[in-house]
């Protein structure tokens, strides 16, 4: 890549410090992706989610009293029978905060998805909590599934 | 309920993003910028998930050389083009100063390096990643 063609390109290409977008050849303004904010302030600690709303996958960060992005895991509908498989992608494999949530939105919504989470170990309330509100927003938002009834 | 750009009012959320939409050769392209606490995260999809993602770090090294690892932790392992886009954004963050490891997911439909260096061009043009 020649630095005379980036500095050529880059100078076609601007980006505003507000998220302002200078419109460039042939460019598309509309973006297909949204990204939702919110803070939820308990008793003692404060919650903050972003989700990333894509068409076919949703990313969801959950932090505790800190903006870190914390552990990453993924999950999705397996084969042989739509099972939900959960894999952490980075941080510990022994720490079971948030994959357990990542497991049940993809039961909720059937898409796959990927959450971050930062949560302490060790604070099941907290994480139900946590949990709790993604459900909430992510329902506003459609995403859920009809519920199927259930013979058990 | 904040969507779209977050105009970066520290007090207002902790993590601040930008989300713009793209045409690279044809294809709309969705990129999305985060600032964490320890790491910057960047989503560029074409195909409506994250796709292949790819975690991007300097290491510490006593020589004036920074060396970096790039590693797939989900998707592709065997594009060689995802790991150099990759390696090329941590150098570029590298270079401004920012010792934060990256978080990149790469949803693309071509692979081919064309695609990429647009890609860089884009992220490059991005004045986000430079650490205030």
């Amino acid at each position: 890549m020649a630095s005379e063609e980036l500095e050529e390109n880059l100078s076609e290409l601007q980006i505003g410090e507000n998220g302002e977008k200078k419109p460039v050849e042939n460019d598309v303004s509309d973006g297909a992706v949204k990204v939702s904010c919110f803070t939820e302030d308990l008793q003692d600690v404060t919650l903050h989610f972003q989700i990333v709303n894509f068409s076919k996958q949703i990313y969801a960060w959950i932090g505790c009293n800190s903006a870190k992005l914390g552990h990453l895991y993924a999950a999705a509908t397996t084969r042989p029978n739509n099972n939900v498989s959960v894999t952490s992608l980075l941080g510990g494999t022994s720490d079971n905060t948030g994959s357990s949530i990542a497991r049940r939105i993809v039961l909720k919504t059937g898409l796959n998805v990927v959450v971050a989470c930062n949560i302490p170990k060790d604070s099941p309330m907290l994480e139900a909590t946590a949990e709790r509100k993604l459900v909430e927003r992510l329902a506003s938002l459609g995403y859920f599934r009809p519920k199927e009834k259930h013979s058990n | 309920m904040e969507t779209g750009s977050n105009n970066s009012l520290p007090t207002q959320f902790p993590v601040s993003h930008k989300s713009f939409s793209l045409n690279i050769k044809g294809n709309k392209t969705d990129i999305v910028i985060c600032k964490y606490d320890d790491s910057f995260m960047v989503m560029a999809t074409q195909i409506g998930c994250m796709g292949t993602i790819l975690h991007a770090r300097k290491e510490e090294s006593v020589s004036t050389d920074p060396t970096f690892h790039v590693a797939v932790i989900f998707g592709k392992r065997d594009e060689p083009f995802l790991v150099a886009c990759a390696r090329q954004l941590i150098e570029h963050i590298s270079s401004y100063g920012s010792t934060r490891p990256l978080v990149l997911s790469l949803g693309l439909k071509d692979h081919s390096p064309i695609i990429f260096e647009e890609h860089m061009i884009t992220c490059y043009g991005s004045k986000y990643i430079k650490e205030e």
